[in-house]
């Protein structure tokens, strides 16, 4: 059976969401049994495009032919009927059974219901035996490591004849030794007619493993070369950041404070040794892309996650549980703001006053007419658009929703706001409500940390900036006019860190 | 290399999760084989080790066995369930419903072959009641199998005629005699059929469990359900197929209680999803799905029946419901020391 | 910026919550069923068999204020009924004369009627705590607990009384709270506790912080403790509450019947569940009332009663339930998809 050149082939492709052009007119191919690189900044694209590979989310317009046929997954199932496998994150393997099991998982060949083990049995098996033969096909998976989870994961997409394998990050949550041996099995597949597309923001990677690259960003394609082709990483990280330029950035007039809060020796399974201060007044950005540690940072600080190390919130000792944090002056906008950020079948009244009931209450019984004034003075100092306190939040815009959860966190009276990707999914206008709110607060003497993978956000408002790459502090500098971007994005993708080219303060 | 050498040395997490796997593989034996010695020594001031009147005797033995057929019947098929992370409340009911509607047949002159799978129908269109409820209608597996609990336990109290049930007793008089024949008559080694059918049923249900593709897909399903659907099992089906197969030994259970009681008791299942979920939990199947073992299911079952037989020798009856309360919550803390439940999202 | 779009009119339905319309949407099925059974049944609209439609049940309304609380967050209280029962017992038990019989169920502690009350009401709240412990701290499913200690709590009656009852050497004034009437009615004052328990009940709900941590837990826990909400506490203090209103419950009924059964409030705790699951509150959480509940409860008594007035037999009971609260589920469901649009 003679197959195309071309295992897919991208024409034209266009995502629209309500506020915002995702993937803008990106056409571009990827060549079968190769692998092909796909990198960007946050927000190029990148995740919406791979939503639209593997049917997770309808595409707008455009066409995508698989193996010379046109392709349109309505559910990632369906994808990866058709051909394409996903590793994500989350690993996808059923913890209680063995690796065999795993790998013949929904093609099992039985006879009156008992599972036979047949000669296509046993050839998806050895799939397991070609790519890493320290796997077993009897041992459980429960018993294996992260990295050994992943290997199944790609055995098993092999074992189903998967044509394309996309790899999202797969390296965020494995050590060195471990990287190794998946790289050694990524470049074998291709002897395995599978393509690859892997998607990193360790730019050193793509030079070790790629045999192509797409540079997306702003949601439009940029280039696709193979690595062969280019220079060096710094041409890869000026293909990934272009011309922007960057907003402004207005330095603070005053000296900065005393430290509120002193992190120091900060570790836990995914942190390491970090330490740092934050001033009274001073907006802290902590920028790193995925994987590199910004949200495991936020919740250990909260307390919302353990850890070791010490941790000095106005001059006392921080207990480790988020109510204990309220108490003492912090406040959490978290990362996921419908899951864990918002009570969605409640009303925004039901919403806002959460962190600080004892402001609107008495004795324990609510005053209910204070607790819908100051609803009410959160939906105006915020301006969410809403024409009462008892809209339910599930039916407010994402901009909106997180106002709320703003509001609510502002109620908090806390000193120090932690605000993890505070503008994720929000449109422009709502964005530069935000960013106007935080410079309010800074200026009226509360601390922000901001944890943020997009960089135009950081160096919009920040006054001091902390690079984060793989649970590690890697670099610090302050804001200011002539900041080295392409540096910025050297050190967040592995990049080593070399001397003062920052113009930063302290490294730590 | 150094990293091959690395991987071979197991982390302390490793080797007391390797600890942790033997313990929970044993625990079970020890616990019935504590229970069997308690109960053998506690009487022997008063009888002979394995003479009239002791745990041990063969009388004793054979009673226990006896008694235990319908929990022998169904915890396996119960297990399964359990494994793919729902549950049935309603056994109980599907299984006094079953017991009231064999009777029924058998006064009424059925033969034991017509009323035999004519009862068995009605446990799979139990069962398939509850699938439906909680897979199509997506009501939440506790509430719908309440609500079926009620539902067939009404039916049962309400098609038992008078002079059927337990309570209203002149049946015992036109009952037919051969009626016990499934569940009393002695057979081999002084068991009867149903014991030996229980036996079969528990061989199959271990072999499905390990051995076919129903056992495989309900620890997928229970495992890792968004693993499974992606693999392209369909859930719906596979589960409904799990309920029907609890309603189908329900009834068996209930034909076996009928049999050995001599008539229909719209009330004789009751608490048997308790023992069923005693049994499960002790036999180490975790609450979330995913793992559990039919075969250890049974020694729970059979520790289970030691306690309430072993009890009623030792100690008033009225001392039963609080021992099998006692029970559930020892079974439920050993089980949560034991089974590592999958972490929270 | 977007704007959401406002609702186009502002007419009572489109105006009130979700839960409100639920409830109002149960008064309504309320209201049908009542006047269908009027049509059949004989005599059922005249002013007694009302009253009786609240008065019967009072103590089924009372186990299920916890019920409810507890259903919000997620979690489920079965160990009611055998709660109402282990405390009847004890209670009786606790206040019977000391040595005063050969027969062993006619003697008892002797102590004094105000302490073997509080002493009973101290056991509910030990078989509250077991449930806490479980549930709260180390994550164990609620149903599985619950009927765990729902066995211990009954089969500590059942010892208490060796399966029968104490009924003997009560002191006259062990009587008295479950015997009194309100004057110039037949309406026992237990009736009365139960109005004033719901009142109080629906006043925390509505007004208070405990309250709103409920449905916080119910609607999104994971939220509820990153907004600083101490989850396992609060479930705790749940647990005990409804093992308290449990306790209360016994003690009326012990001291109705000057018994301590230990076959009292068995199936209570499901008709508990079912009144609240009639009222419109969600296992899916953070949704419902104890109005609901309420409604939920006068919806069951005039099935069931509309059943007994038909002359059914009481073996009707569980079908019906199992057939209306199956009914139940579905029209709600029905109703807030047809609001949702």
């Amino acid at each position: 059976m003679s197959q195309t050149e071309n295992v897919l082939e991208i024409r034209d492709l266009v995502k629209d969401f309500p506020a915002v052009r995702a993937v803008n007119h990106v056409s571009f191919d990827i060549k079968r049994n190769t692998i092909h690189c796909l990198v960007g900044e946050n927000g190029a694209g990148k995740s919406t495009l791979i939503k639209i590979l593997t049917g997770a989310t309808p595409r707008s317009s455009g066409k995508i032919v698989l193996n010379g046929r046109e392709f349109t997954p309505h559910s990632p199932k369906e994808a990866k009927q058709k051909g394409i496998s996903t590793l994500f994150q989350e690993l996808n393997v059923v913890d209680q059974l063995t690796v065999a099991e795993n790998l013949t998982l929904g093609m099992e060949d039985t006879r009156f219901g008992f599972l036979r083990r047949t000669d296509k049995i046993a050839a998806m098996v050895d799939v397991m035996n070609s790519l890493e033969p320290s796997i077993h096909p009897k041992m459980l998976v429960s018993s294996l490591s992260v990295a050994r989870k992943q290997i199944v994961e790609i055995a098993k997409a092999v074992a189903s004849e998967s044509d394309i394998i996309i790899m999202d990050e797969p390296t965020a949550a494995i050590s060195e030794g471990e990287i190794a041996r998946l790289f050694k099995i990524v470049k074998a597949l291709r002897e395995k007619n599978v393509t690859v597309i892997y998607i990193s923001h360790r730019l050193d990677e793509i030079f070790e493993l790629g045999d192509f690259v797409t540079v997306m960003r702003d949601g439009r394609h940029i280039d696709t070369k193979p690595v062969s082709e280019i220079r060096d990483r710094s041409e890869l990280i000026h293909m990934m950041i272009g011309k922007t330029v960057f907003e402004q950035y207005t330095p603070k007039q005053e000296a900065c404070k005393d430290p509120i809060l002193r992190v120091r020796n900060l570790s836990n399974h995914k942190l390491h040794d970090i330490s740092f201060d934050v001033h009274e007044g001073e907006i802290v950005g902590f920028y790193g892309l995925v994987g590199a540690g910004k949200t495991e940072l936020a919740r250990a600080i909260y307390g919302a996650d353990a850890h070791e190390g010490e941790i000095t919130f106005k001059d006392r000792r921080l207990p480790a549980s988020p109510d204990k944090a309220i108490e003492a002056g912090i406040a959490l906008v978290p990362e996921e703001r419908r899951s864990q950020g918002l009570f969605t079948i409640l009303t925004i009244r039901g919403n806002v006053p959460v962190m600080n009931m004892k402001k609107i209450s008495r004795g324990g019984f609510v005053n209910a007419s204070q607790e819908r004034a100051v609803t009410q003075q959160y939906i105006d100092k915020l301006r969410i658009a809403t024409s009462s306190t008892e809209k339910e939040a599930s039916k407010l815009s994402g901009g909106n929703q997180q106002k709320v959860v703003f509001s609510k966190c502002l109620f908090a009276d806390a000193d120090l706001l932690m605000l993890d990707e505070p503008t994720r999914g929000i449109d422009v206008g709502a964005k530069s409500e935000i960013y106007g709110i935080v410079r309010r607060l800074s200026e009226e003497g509360k601390s922000i940390m901001i944890f943020s993978s997009e960089l135009h956000e950081i160096m919009n408002i920040c006054d001091t900036i902390y690079l984060l790459f793989d649970g590690h502090l890697k670099s610090s500098l302050r804001n200011g006019c002539d900041i080295d971007n392409e540096k910025i994005l050297h050190i967040v993708t592995g990049g080593e860190v070399t001397g003062g080219d920052l113009t930063g303060a302290e490294t730590t | 290399m150094n990293n091959a050498r690395q991987e071979r040395v197991l982390s302390p997490f490793e080797r007391s999760s390797a600890m942790r796997a033997n313990v929970k593989k044993l625990y079970i034996y020890v616990v019935l084989v504590l229970i069997v010695m308690v109960f053998s020594v506690v009487k022997l001031g008063q009888v002979e080790m394995f003479g009239r009147g002791h745990f041990l005797s063969p009388d004793s033995i054979i009673n226990l066995l006896r008694a235990a057929v319908p929990i022998l019947t169904l915890s396996g098929a119960f297990t399964l369930l359990m494994i793919s992370g729902y549950i049935d409340l309603s056994v109980g009911s599907a299984m006094s419903l079953s017991a009231v509607v064999f009777a029924l047949m058998i006064l009424n002159g059925f033969p034991f072959f017509l009323a035999l799978p004519v009862t068995l129908v009605l446990g799979i269109a139990c069962g398939f009641v509850n699938g439906f409820l909680v897979m199509r209608l997506r009501i939440t597996p506790v509430i719908a199998t309440l609500v079926t609990l009620n539902l067939f336990k009404g039916i049962a109290l309400l098609i038992v005629p008078d002079g059927m049930s337990a309570i209203k007793g002149s049946a015992l008089k036109r009952m037919p005699a051969w009626i016990n024949d499934y569940a009393r008559q002695e057979v081999l080694l002084g068991l009867p059929w149903a014991f030996y059918v229980a036996v079969a049923v528990i061989v199959v249900l271990v072999v499905v469990q390990r051995r076919t593709i129903l056992g495989k897909y309900a620890a997928a399903i229970g495992g890792n359900r968004t693993a499974a659907e992606l693999s392209g099992i369909n859930s719906l089906k596979w589960i409904v197929l799990l309920y029907i197969i609890v309603g189908l030994f329900a009834a068996l259970a209930g034909v076996a209680r009928a049999s050995y009681m001599s008539l229909g008791d719209p009330l004789s299942g009751d608490g048997m999803e308790l023992d069923c979920i005693i049994a499960v939990l002790l036999g180490g199947t975790a609450f979330s799905g995913g793992e559990g073992w039919v075969s250890k299911t049974v020694v729970g079952a059979i520790i289970i029946m030691c306690v309430t037989t072993g009890l009623m020798t030792v100690i008033p009856s009225f001392w039963q419901i609080f021992a099998k309360g006692s029970v559930l919550i020892a079974a439920v803390a050993l089980n949560h020391l034991l089974v590592r439940e999958k972490a929270p999202a | 910026m977007s704007a959401d779009v406002p609702s186009a009119r502002k007419t009572f339905a489109a105006g009130m919550s979700n839960e409100s319309f639920l409830t109002v949407f149960m008064i309504g099925v309320l209201v049908v069923l009542f006047a269908v059974a009027c049509l059949f049944v004989p005599n059922f609209y005249l002013l007694q068999n009302i009253i009786n439609l609240f008065a019967n049940y009072w103590f089924v309304i009372i186990l299920g204020i916890g019920v409810t609380f507890l259903l919000i967050t997620g979690n489920f209280d079965m160990s009611v009924g055998g709660v109402v029962a282990m405390t009847g017992v004890l209670a009786v038990y606790f206040c019977q004369g000391y040595n005063v019989s050969q027969n062993a169920l006619a003697n008892g502690l002797g102590l004094p009627y105000g302490a073997a009350v509080a002493l009973a009401l101290v056991g509910a709240l030990g078989i509250g705590a077991i449930n806490a412990f479980f549930i709260a701290r180390l994550r164990v499913p609620s149903i599985i607990v619950t009927l765990g200690t729902m066995m211990i709590a009954r089969g500590i009656a059942q010892v208490v009384t060796r399966g029968a009852q104490r009924n003997t050497s009560l002191p006259d004034v062990f009587g008295v709270v479950g015997n009194t009437f309100i004057p110039g009615t037949s309406i026992k004052v237990a009736v009365l506790i139960m109005i004033v328990l719901v009142a109080a009940a629906f006043l925390v709900e509505k007004k208070t912080v405990a309250g709103r941590r409920t449905y916080l837990i119910g609607a999104n826990a994971v939220a509820a403790r990153l907004s600083g909400v101490k989850v396992g506490r609060h479930l705790a203090l749940l647990y005990m509450v409804s093992a308290l209103l449990a306790g209360i419950t016994g003690i009326l009924l012990a001291s109705e019947f000057k018994a301590g059964l230990s076959g009292r409030a068995t199936g209570y705790e499901f008709d508990a569940l079912v009144i609240a699951l009639l009222g419109g509150v969600s296992i899916a959480g953070g949704f419902g009332s104890v109005l609901g509940m309420f409604v939920g409860a006068i919806i069951l008594a005039v099935v069931t009663s509309s059943a007994t007035g038909l002359l059914l037999s009481p073996d009707w009971q569980f079908t019906l339930k199992g057939i209306v609260t199956f009914l139940a589920i579905l029209a709600q469901r029905f109703a807030l998809d047809k609001r949702k649009g």
